[in-house]
């Protein structure tokens, strides 16, 4: 596939919710990327915690670059990109509602029912405070730049 | 005496926010424990929305719930509106029902396809199903993607409703792309026979136990937005009334708040719908509902996702409905309102998939928000859920221990609930 090809299937999808601080990171890291001129092709949109959905949502790209609040057992503020294949989803043993539903089991039922996009990449960010409150902890405005960074030097490759 | 021991304890840490627990405990036949211990850490949503201005507060309660984000939209809306007197045009009324549906259909068909019938079809959760019927999810997935685009359609985006307002929309389908969705609701008649066939062979346990059953109700249509409160205790109550149907309170052991009206318990949801406004379905509705062996007043349940898979069908139809009206009368650019310099305040109540929502606001003469309380539906259905539970535990206790945890699960998953709502964090171990 050219170059060219490759980026105009990238999906950039910030995941989270704003309400619960630190959680809506990759909602935030959305809305600082709407701002920006991205190379033709990259769609960029807000997944919040629209679960199942994102199955839908990523259909037909090439390449999902996903942006989430995740606990790694790293320090606050830590930014670490990886491929599903490099981690574990903890996942709910048990469904209960459909709100326990997460990214780790979308892309496990998006692979069994291969809709999966070919490449996935998630740019994992440590939270510092996952509680009530609409803004993110220090430690995790400083990673915004951060973050913007690794995402455009994706788009380069 | 009975020598039965059950001790039922399921556990469920699964996010860090918050979990619902269900604890049993029988000895020598007796149930001495049965609690549905819900634990959420407190959102504080109301103080969220103190001081900001009233047209913040739409896009700032639809993240409450990433499934039910119009509906929350919705109700913030309207109790906005009925706090500044702001009167909406045939045109918005319509609209709103139509992204509504969209919602409903969503929600349902996640909750009946990808928890449900999992149990039913003996495997457990959705993702062997996924292996074991890809067919039965690929459909699910197939109305998903439409009652998606039906939200996204009117209300601008996917994911959150950005173009509803207060006073409309900013943003208007075309007639185009009304046309186009019709065609596309009128080819989803035959996912929704098939949902309807494939729920008519799921065994449903046979539990029955009567309760309250609440919701909205309007004079000319099955109601989901506005309307006046209906109980099948026989009661009735205007909007604004509401806190004298939830009366909330606390349990000891469960964070969540739960509610209570002319008995110990009342149910809300899909099937409290079914019962006080079985005679608003649609034809195709009502039909699907005799399919499944459903009438009202219907007392089992696990019967709630039955009356969901109904009310898809009933949202299918009324949705080519709204849209052959639109179609007929075009779709207009109206103008949006401003704010006259004077507050007050407003209950705003729809029936979201799960049950009936209040939104309350108080906003001062600024334009700003002074005051807001929400009532969601889950917290309403938690003490029904707690007296099914202690209904059931008797009449199954002599079962292997799995087999009663399994329908206490069920049970459970019946009702829908939100729990963990909302809070999606990775939870990542690097391999």
């Amino acid at each position: 596939m050219s170059q060219i090809d490759k980026v105009k299937h990238t999906l950039i999808l910030g995941l989270g919710n704003p309400l619960l601080g630190d959680e809506g990171i990759g909602v935030r890291v959305a809305e600082e990327l709407d701002k920006l001129e991205l190379p033709a092709g990259v769609t960029v949109l807000e997944g919040g915690t629209a679960g199942v959905n994102l199955i839908n949502l990523m259909e037909g790209y090439q390449r999902v670059i996903i942006v989430d609040a995740a606990d790694m057992g790293r320090v606050p503020g830590s930014v670490f990109r990886f491929t599903p294949s490099e981690a574990r989803f903890k996942t709910a043993p048990t469904l209960l509602s459909p709100h326990q539903i997460g990214f780790g089991e979308v892309l496990a039922l998006a692979k069994a029912l291969e809709l999966g996009p070919p490449e996935v990449v998630i740019i994992g960010v440590q939270p510092s405070r996952i509680e009530s409150g609409t803004g993110l902890s220090s430690e995790l405005k400083k990673t915004i730049p951060q973050i913007i960074r690794i995402i455009h030097d994706e788009l380069d490759t | 005496m009975s020598k039965v021991n059950v001790n039922v304890n399921v556990h469920h840490l699964t996010r860090v926010e918050g979990h619902g627990d269900i604890v049993v405990d029988v000895k020598n036949g007796e149930l001495v424990k049965c609690e549905w211990q819900v634990v959420e850490a407190p959102r504080f949503f109301e103080a969220m929305l103190r001081g900001r201005p009233y047209q913040e507060a739409s896009h700032i309660t639809s993240r409450i719930c990433g499934i039910c984000a119009t509906g929350h939209a919705t109700a913030s809306l309207r109790a906005t509106e009925n706090a500044l007197g702001v009167e909406i045009s045939e045109q918005t009324e319509m609209l709103r029902k139509l992204v509504f549906h969209g919602e409903i259909i969503d929600s349902h068909v996640l909750h009946v396809y990808m928890l449900v019938a999992p149990d039913f079809l003996g495997v457990g959760s959705v993702l062997p199903l996924a292996t074991s019927h890809p067919e039965i999810v690929m459909r699910a997935l197939r109305i998903k993607q439409l009652a998606g685009d039906l939200c996204a359609m009117v209300s601008g985006r996917h994911t959150h409703p950005i173009a509803m307002t207060v006073g409309g929309f900013t943003h208007l389908p075309t007639l185009k792309e009304l046309a186009a969705m019709r065609e596309r609701l009128v080819a989803a008649r035959e996912d929704m026979d098939e949902t309807i066939a494939l729920f008519k062979t799921l065994p449903w346990p046979a539990f029955e136990r009567d309760t309250e059953y609440v919701c909205l109700r309007k004079d000319d249509e099955y109601a989901f937005i506005d309307g006046r409160i209906v109980t099948t205790d026989g009661f009735t109550y205007e909007l604004d009334d509401y806190r004298k149907v939830t009366n909330e309170f606390m349990v000891p052991y469960s964070t969540a708040k739960r509610a209570k009206h002319n008995r110990e318990s009342y149910m809300v949801g899909a099937l409290a719908r079914f019962n006080n406004n079985y005679d608003q379905l649609h034809p195709r509705a009502k039909a699907a509902a005799e399919e499944l062996g459903m009438k009202p007043i219907c007392i089992n349940p696990y019967l709630n996702s039955g009356a969901q898979a109904v009310e898809m069908v009933h949202c299918i139809e009324d949705s080519i409905s709204i849209i052959d009206e639109l179609l007929d009368r075009g779709i207009e650019e109206e103008p949006l309102y401003e704010f006259q310099g004077k507050g007050g305040e407003g209950v705003g109540a729809c029936d979201v998939p799960r049950g009936i929502l209040f939104h309350n606001y108080i906003i001062d003469d600024e334009g700003l928000i002074q005051g807001a309380n929400c009532v969601i539906p889950t917290n309403q259905n938690h003490a029904n859920i707690e007296d099914d539970m202690r209904a059931l535990v008797p009449q199954i206790q002599e079962r292997p221990q799995k087999e009663i945890t399994l329908m206490l699960e069920m049970l459970v998953r019946a009702y829908d609930p939100c729990i963990s709502c909302s809070t999606h964090l990775l939870n990542v171990e690097f391999v």
